[in-house]
């Protein structure tokens, strides 16, 4: 009797093993999606940026020393202490550690189905994010080398942690994730603030609405810089999408 | 006898696999000690204190600007607004270790709560998660408001109402109890993003969104706040603080002493938008005077204000720099 | 969710506010019209301890409920009486009224007085205990120029029923009754929102029902034809907030049921006391300097706190609540 019991309970457990293997999609089966297709949030489309944190030091050029909080070392203190304000406006403020600190629209696209395009008005910058590895490093410039990839909503954790090979569809959402490396160096701030060409960039994008309907994204920005900073620079800025480009107005740097 | 367990301890285990309710998503992990970043970004406002005066950048009504001129700090030292801790709605942005904890149902683990505390003054608040509806309009409205939250992938997302009058920034700008906030809590590794999503139909003419960041405390401290009043200013009873509404507003003070337009000091939407970058040079523009960093930096160094095109302009609309001698 | 709060929310204070109009403004203008009171639903919240708070249309209620039986302050109107006296039976378990206090003169307060009254039975204290006077109804308390008041006609308001007077009055600054296992001091506050208010602490329960010396659904009402005064107002608001005493961080401890809105606590009264004050102190400054009644108007002394507080329309508008402050602080 009992042996029938535990034969029976055997099969039950085959049989929901099979159903299960049955939703999940198996392998080999077909070329994976491109980023493109597979992303999980759409951020193409113009964005405007709502200065409304540290604003007299990203709406306008603050006096040269007034940095208040940013963990600067030494080097970079007095770097930023020399900085001559005859060269405000210069594109060193515009490069890939704070450009999306700057006000400014910008202008997500997909140049390819691997190649995430991010332009701005203020500044006229472009910035090209490449999904998949394997790309060889250009000279360093100012807006670097860009890796990226989504950073998917997690899948449910089962009560013992085992997930299945191939598991299910991940649930819906994520992020961006950006890396930036092979940079020049430039300014963090319109004032001469320092970050130096070793500096390692990462962000993460996300999509949210506000209840007034509006569409949003906020980056978070991580600057990690062994030259000139004293830990990382870690800032959150935030845009909302904008109907159409009418109000897109290019606006040159200095070079 | 040794088959007949283990095909029982299999059956048992298929059957809590895949009969247990699950959510769809993993539903990321906010638990912990957090340490507010409050040095990278809005450090003046978030630490010391924002300049009184200063509303740059904030979608704030008239109604809302009035009542800022109008605000004498010395309000502050009445017994009766000493305690008062940070709503809800600016908690987030001070200063103060933040710690989140869950609280579940023993018998089912459902969550029932995530609960958060913030060091400065202790302020604690509930964020309900058991789908519990809101309360009567007439029931009390504390500091922290009534919270509901849920999540939607891996992003907690948090409504909350009955809120107390509170304040948007802490130089007078109020936030009326008809006030509602939205947040989303994101977690990437180590770092948390904060986004709150503020609605005022008194005193903002559109949502207020600001967005900071807390990273991972290492160490997971956290300090009573006790808090009891004592007069500190003797006064005539019954009197409040207040500036009249005739008096010189502190838009000009600020303005003047960081050199930047009245206008721009005086906040509203326009003033976030990078359209009104190219408005700045056409405004009347007091040169700075005293030390902009107000003892929270190096001193200016003389002549470390410039007298070229990046004072406190930048470059005009054909990357040009500004007409010399406009509002100096 | 949120519209729908917000429209229910200006229902209720707009039938409230419409219904006390009657008094306020007899002498000035055409009362509105009555609220549909068939639509109208009684709500009841637990306030702390003893004591909650009703609902509906009018002032708030406040009622203290244990095993000496059930304590009201304030009857909102006759033609709510059922339904209210139908939710204390509810909340009591068919406990009978022992005592009504009337904050003051409004008919939106004592309104359901009559039948209130009827509905209850007095105690008779002192050497005989039990229920001797049980014919005569609950006993109806309040300040003597409420009794006065209800009992003449002053212009547009007929007398009150006989059996809507209060039967116990007191003249001077407090009056008390022990029940239901507490001390409820009756605190006149006077020329504040008319020259008859009462402030009711229950004193155990922490909890104060303030009248219409406290309301925060609009500007204070200032019943200038019955002795209301501003700078009374501002007088009972500092009362308030020396009575109460908050639990932590401004928050909680004494609980204070407005004469019109939610449930409150020190810091609620404070941010509506700093209110009422800058307010008052603009209006008195430009007095000050000479300027007109329609000058001071112009000049906007209440605009930064209109979107809260203030009404361009209905029964007591903010143009009705600067003259008030002006006439009351001297101002012709």
């Amino acid at each position: 009797m009992k042996a029938t019991w535990g034969l029976v309970g055997a099969a039950v457990v085959m049989s929901w093993a099979a159903q299960a293997a049955a939703q999940f999609p198996p392998p080999g089966g077909g070329p994976p999606p491109t980023p493109r297709a597979s992303a999980p949030i759409d951020l193409t489309g113009v964005w405007v940026s709502i200065v409304n944190e540290d604003w007299r030091w990203r709406m306008i050029t603050a006096p040269r020393g007034d940095f208040p909080g940013l963990p600067l070392s030494p080097a970079g203190r007095a770097i930023a202490m020399a900085w001559d304000p005859k060269t405000d406006g210069s594109c060193k403020a515009f490069g890939a550690a704070a450009v999306m600190r700057m006000p400014t629209r910008v202008r997500i696209s997909w140049a390819d189905d691997v190649t995430l395009k991010i332009e701005t008005d203020n500044g006229q910058q472009t910035r090209l994010l490449h999904f998949g590895a394997g790309r060889p490093p250009g000279a360093p410039s100012l807006q670097g080398d860009s890796a990226a990839d989504w950073q998917r909503t997690l899948p449910p954790n089962n009560p013992f942690g085992i997930n299945f090979p191939g598991g299910p569809p991940p649930p819906p959402g994520g992020s961006l994730r950006v890396v930036t490396t092979n940079l020049s160096g430039g300014w963090l701030r319109r004032n001469g603030v320092p970050y130096s060409a070793k500096t390692t960039v990462t962000e993460f994008f996300d999509r949210f609405p506000v209840p007034d309907g509006s569409e949003w994204f906020v980056v978070t920005t991580q600057v990690v810089d062994p030259e000139y900073l004293l830990g990382r620079l870690v800032t959150s800025s935030h845009f909302r999408r904008e109907p159409d480009a009418s109000k897109w107005a290019p606006k040159p740097c200095r070079t | 006898m040794t088959l007949n367990r283990t095909c029982a301890g299999l059956t048992l285990l298929a059957a809590i696999m895949f009969t247990a309710p699950r959510p769809a998503a993993a539903q990321v992990n906010v638990v912990g000690y957090w340490n507010p970043l409050v040095a990278d970004e809005d450090f003046i406002e978030r630490v010391p204190g924002p300049n009184v005066g200063d509303y740059a950048g904030l979608p704030i009504t008239n109604a809302a600007r009035k009542r800022a001129n109008t605000w004498d700090a010395s309000l502050l030292t009445l017994p009766e607004h000493q305690c008062k801790p940070h709503p809800s709605t600016y908690g987030f942005r001070g200063i103060g270790v933040l710690r989140i904890w869950e609280e579940r149902e023993a018998a089912t683990q459902q969550l029932v709560r995530i609960k958060t505390h913030i060091q400065w003054q202790a302020q604690e608040r509930d964020i309900w998660m058991d789908g519990r509806p809101e309360p009567s309009e007439l029931e009390p409205h504390t500091w922290q408001g009534f919270s509901t939250g849920k999540f939607e992938g891996d992003v907690l997302v948090v409504r909350t109402t009955h809120l107390k009058a509170g304040w948007i920034r802490r130089n007078g700008l109020p936030l009326s109890d008809r006030a509602t906030m939205t947040e989303r809590f994101i977690r990437h590794g180590d770092l948390l993003t904060h986004v709150m999503m503020l609605e005022d139909p008194v005193y903002l003419s559109e949502p207020l969104v600001k967005t900071n960041g807390f990273a991972v405390a290492p160490t997971g401290t956290m300090e009573p706040y006790p808090c009891r009043p004592a007069v500190e200013v003797p006064r005539e009873a019954g009197e409040v603080p207040h500036h009249g509404i005739d008096d010189a507003p502190p838009t000009r003070e600020f303005a003047e002493r960081h050199g930047i337009p009245e206008e721009a000091a005086a906040g509203g939407a326009a003033t976030a938008l990078p359209e009104f970058m190219s408005k700045l040079p056409s405004l009347p523009m007091a040169e700075p005077k005293g030390d902009p960093n107000e003892g929270f930096g190096p001193p200016a160094p003389p002549g470390g204000r410039g007298a070229g095109p990046g004072r406190g302009r930048g470059a005009g609309p054909d990357g040009a720099p500004p007409a010399a001698g406009r509002g100096r | 969710m949120r519209a729908r709060l917000l429209r229910s929310r200006r229902v209720v204070i707009a039938a409230t506010m419409a219904a006390a109009v009657v008094s306020v403004l007899a002498a000035q203008q055409a009362p509105p019209a009555q609220p549909n009171f068939d639509a109208v639903t009684v709500r009841s919240f637990k306030v702390q301890d003893h004591v909650f708070m009703l609902a509906g249309a009018g002032g708030n209620i406040t009622a203290q409920i244990g095993n000496d039986g059930v304590l009201v302050v304030d009857t909102q109107f006759a033609q709510m009486a059922d339904k209210l006296l139908a939710e204390i039976a509810r909340l009591s378990g068919n406990k009978p009224i022992r005592y009504i206090i009337d904050t003051h003169v409004h008919p939106d307060h004592v309104g359901g007085n009559e039948r209130f009254r009827r509905a209850g039975r007095a105690i008779v204290a002192g050497n005989v205990a039990g229920d001797v006077r049980g014919n005569e109804g609950a006993t109806v308390i309040a300040h003597e120029t409420v009794a006065a008041r209800m009992s003449q006609q002053d212009g547009t308001t007929p007398p009150a029923p006989g059996g809507a007077i209060p039967t116990d009055t007191f003249f001077g600054e407090s009056d008390e009754v022990f029940f239901n296992g507490e001390a409820v001091q009756l605190i006149h506050q006077p020329a504040a929102h008319t020259d008859g208010d009462v402030m009711v602490f229950f004193r155990k329960s922490d909890v104060i029902a303030t009248g219409d010396v406290y309301v925060n659904t609009s500007y204070p009402v200032i019943d200038t034809a019955r002795g209301g005064t501003i700078d009374g107002i501002i007088a009972g608001l500092n009362h308030i907030i020396e009575i109460t005493v908050p639990r932590d961080k401004q928050e909680g401890g004494t609980m204070v049921i407005p004469g019109h809105g939610r449930i409150a606590d020190e810091a609620d009264v404070v941010e509506y006391r700093d209110m009422v004050t800058i307010i008052r102190d603009r209006v008195r400054d430009m007095t000050k300097k000479g300027m007109t009644l329609q000058q001071i108007k112009a000049a906007g002394p209440t605009s930064d706190y209109d979107g809260r507080y203030g009404a361009t329309s209905g029964f007591w508008t903010t143009d009705n609540f600067v003259e008030a402050v002006y006439r009351t602080l001297g101002g012709k």
